[in-house]
């Protein structure tokens, strides 16, 4: 395997790096070009070697296990590109962190409404993960800031979906699909996003009732409940949100606070009909939990023998309960997305337009995809 | 094997009776162009009533070889739904239900259902459905779903891919599979977002999981005019880089104006170089802080006249002026080809300006009417098509308005799709790399061109192959 160390080296030109918290591999490497990345997957391609790119690592206990051989890290594919505040756009490497995408563009008070507290996360994994901020109840998912995505398939070909543009149906939306992918068709290099301007008001207001809420807010930002209670987070002119704030009547604190993610060894998303939120944070027992009103999503730290019982339930009504993480030998013995989508021999074939060989997380997706 | 004609027309009766199946002369003409210029030639037409049906009826054209066409009302105007070589017309109309879950702020759509249709069957729940294409009194959810629809609205609320949380579709090998789910975040490849925007090249979708927004409680609506087209441009940017994102920001120019004031009757400023047609709608202790900054900002940038709707009548009225350009177009001249590019929207004045030189260095009358708020350009000329000439001079004229676009960061479409109007365009903006990754996601759906072949990527999109060959028995 030093022959393989040596030859990956030339490639990306460096040695092996260290990377805490990733499985044991051969090599990891973190290349400064998606060229660089294009030629590491060529040479991955004809060797046949597993790669299993990696951002901060956060969102890397979704999905089947991959052992792999190369770990490609997008570190050093990081940073602000072009940004257009006039336009409400930026482009970033995949490796930025939300942090410092957050830090580049607020001094135009714009936001990418990414997720909140994951300022380590990276833009490119954020999207691979196709996870979202609690805002989504106003600004929709992630996906919905997606532009354009620039990206290196599992055969070492560069390429670019979408356009700098808000709004474009030139051609097929391979920016959509690359979004929850988990690097299974491509490597994320870089993305053009939609921003938001940050409204100039925000408070969040706890209140007993999360459907009255709901009713009388017109669009809130989030509504969510914890074991402490239920907050609703209302941003945009000063006016509306006094305004709101006192129609909800409940304690009022200005800006937001989000609150903490679910901690515990094993944490799952229970995603389910925006109605059944409330019935589902009772079903769960765990004070850890933070349930998204009007979204459907409840993210909670459970037991890993727990998962089973939970899950047919909540499949039962539409809905799925995927791990987020759990220790490494839970996932022998639970599935950790549950039932294989129906259309899962069409995402097989997909799978095999962008990554023919198998070499990016192979099996990582549903149904082993 | 390939059967008859007459065989084909015999067997798509069975399936969904003779009533639902037209091959005469005038029905395969009448059903062989879209509202665009494109014809086609359709070998017959069929209206199935079921995802079964529409599932027998592909299964029935593999086994004849023969293409199968999606098509809903026939609105578009990329010739999408246009065979270009005989086929199987698939229209979805007769398939319009509508199943509320009124909890979860939901509906499961039939894609022939009539776009207004669509929200007014849920206006009493206090819901829409927010994209709103100008053709929304007759276009279907289906054909938004295929071009991923926009409309003034999709501002701030985008487009139809964002109000889609599942479809279910027949496949082209004839199965009948679902896509997404009323939960967030389904698992596995985004095949429903792939499916939206697809036009009809991917399957045919039989029903639609659509997301019902809450309408607003409050609505200001305002008309501004403004003496230059640049002052109305300048309106635009300043209200974004203002932080506000209106409901809808669309712009008209004086050509437009006057067409559509001697259509409509609505008062419009018929002296102005341009108006903006600006809807910021929500918290009614929000709104009209929020208009009356973009007021402040139109009369710093020039603006003569500004007109705030009184009434939902009024509103409804200046709606009215604006989604009307073509009716209005027909008093100008009998032919009119409707353009749709995208821009970054600060380069606006910049590129109309260019539209205009073009324009007069033709000879032809462009007219415009602009999603101003997201950059999306709609030249519209009006033309008298029995002179070739002028003809000739209008496809020129198109096309540089095309490469002034791309030239500005922009694209080819923002909402008609590409069809066949501007397959042949692609490679302007993507690479043969790119355009190859498309032609291999097309593939994997329908590897023997099913599904409305010939739309969407140019010939040879998949024309090379440099991949490494996958060895024997490799599992994928």
């Amino acid at each position: 395997m030093s022959v393989l160390r040596s030859a990956l080296g030339k490639l990306v030109g460096g040695s092996s790096i260290e990377i805490d918290g990733a499985p044991a591999a051969e090599m990891s490497v973190a290349p400064d070009s998606a060229e660089q990345i294009a030629r590491l997957l060529d040479f991955a391609s004809e060797h046949g070697l597993s790669v299993l790119p990696w951002g901060s690592g956060l969102h890397q206990g979704f999905g089947h296990r991959v052992e792999p051989d190369v770990i490609v890290s997008t570190s050093r594919l990081s940073g602000v590109i072009e940004w257009n505040p006039d336009d409400l756009t930026v482009v970033a490497g995949g490796g930025t962190t939300l942090g410092v995408l957050d830090s580049e563009i607020a001094g135009r008070r714009q936001s990418a409404v990414l997720p909140e507290t994951a300022h380590d996360a990276t833009v490119g994994g954020v999207l691979a993960a196709g996870v979202s901020g609690w805002r989504r109840l106003r600004y929709g998912p992630s996906r919905e800031r997606v532009l354009q995505v620039v990206s290196v398939t599992g055969d070492g070909r560069m390429v670019t979906g979408g356009a700098r543009v808000v709004k474009n149906v030139t051609g097929y939306d391979l920016p959509r699909l690359m979004v929850g992918s988990f690097g299974s068709l491509g490597i994320i290099t870089s993305v053009c996003l939609k921003l938001w301007p940050i409204p100039e008001a925000s408070a969040t207001v706890s209140t007993n009732d999360p459907e009255r809420a709901l009713a009388i807010c017109y669009r809130p930002q989030a509504v969510l409940e914890t074991r402490q209670g239920v907050s609703v987070y209302l941003a945009g002119t000063a006016a509306e949100v006094e305004a709101q704030a006192t129609a909800l009547g409940g304690e009022t604190s200005e800006g937001h606070s989000w609150p903490e993610e679910p901690s515990g060894e094993c944490v799952v998303r229970v995603r389910v009909l925006p109605g059944d939120v409330s019935s589902t944070l009772k079903r769960l027992g765990t004070d850890e939990v933070v349930g998204a009103h009007g979204v459907g999503e409840v993210v909670a730290a459970i037991e890993p023998d727990e998962i089973t019982g939970h899950r047919e339930w909540v499949e039962a009504r539409g809905g799925a309960v995927v791990i987020e993480r759990a220790p490494t030998v839970v996932y022998e013995s639970v599935d950790p997305w549950g039932a294989v989508p129906p259309t899962v021999e069409l995402q097989r074939r997909i799978k095999a337009a962008f990554d023919p060989l198998r070499v990016l997380v192979p099996g990582r997706l549903p149904g082993g995809v | 094997m390939l059967g008859s004609h007459d065989a084909l027309v015999s067997e798509l009766a069975l399936i969904v009776g003779a009533d639902a199946v037209k091959a005469g002369d005038l029905d395969r003409h009448l059903y062989g162009k879209d509202a665009g210029v494109a014809r086609g030639e359709v070998s017959v037409v069929v209206l199935p009533k079921t995802a079964r049906q529409v599932a027998a009826v592909v299964r029935l054209a593999i086994t004849h070889g023969i293409a199968v066409v999606p098509r809903g009302s026939g609105t578009g105007l990329a010739g999408g739904t246009v065979p270009e070589t005989p086929a199987i017309l698939l229209v979805t109309t007769r398939m319009n239900q509508v199943e509320v879950d009124a909890r979860n702020q939901t509906a499961w759509v039939g894609p022939g259902t009539i776009n207004l249709d669509l929200s007014n069957h849920v206006v009493s729940l206090g819901l829409h459905f927010a994209p709103d294409p100008s053709s929304q009194a007759a276009c279907t959810i289906g054909g938004n779903v295929a071009n991923n629809s926009g409309g003034p609205h999709c501002l701030a609320d985008g487009s139809t891919v964002n109000h889609v949380l599942a479809v279910e579709f027949v496949t082209a090998q004839g199965e009948i599979v679902v896509a997404g789910s009323g939960a967030p975040d389904p698992s596995g490849l985004d095949v429903r977002g792939v499916m939206v925007g697809s036009e009809g090249t991917l399957g045919v979708v039989t029903r639609v999981l659509v997301n019902l927004l809450p309408n607003p409680p409050a609505i200001r609506t305002m008309l501004m005019a403004f003496p230059e087209v640049a002052g109305a441009a300048a309106t635009v940017s300043d209200v974004i880089a203002a932080g506000i994102i209106p409901a809808a920001l669309e712009m008209m120019d004086r050509p437009l104006i006057r067409a559509v004031e001697n259509f409509v009757h609505a008062d419009l400023p018929v002296d102005a170089a341009a108006v903006l047609l600006a809807e910021v709608a929500g918290h009614a202790a929000g709104v009209d802080v929020e208009a009356q900054i973009i007021e402040e900002i139109a009369t710093d940038n020039g603006a003569f006249q500004l007109r705030r709707a009184a009434d939902v009548e009024e509103r409804e009225l200046l709606w009215k002026a604006r989604k009307s350009s073509f009716g209005a177009i027909a008093q100008v001249a009998p032919d009119y080809y409707l353009h749709d590019t995208v821009i970054p929207r600060t380069k606006l004045v910049e590129v109309l300006d260019q539209i205009y030189e073009i324009a007069t260095r033709h000879d032809v009358l462009v007219l415009n009417t602009i999603h101003a708020g997201d950059g999306n350009l709609h030249p519209l000329f009006a033309f008298d098509g029995s002179d070739p000439d002028v003809v000739a001079r209008v496809s020129m004229a198109a096309d540089e308005i095309v490469e002034v676009s791309i030239a500005a960061g922009g694209m080819l479409s923002g909402e008609h799709g590409i069809g066949l109007e501007k397959r042949d365009l692609m490679h302007l903006v993507f690479s043969p790399v790119d355009l190859d990754a498309q032609a291999r996601l097309r593939d994997a759906f329908d590897a023997d061109g099913v599904m409305n072949p010939l739309k969407v990527l140019p010939a040879g999109a998949r024309c090379f192959d440099f991949g490494r060959p996958v060895p024997e028995g490799v599992w994928i």
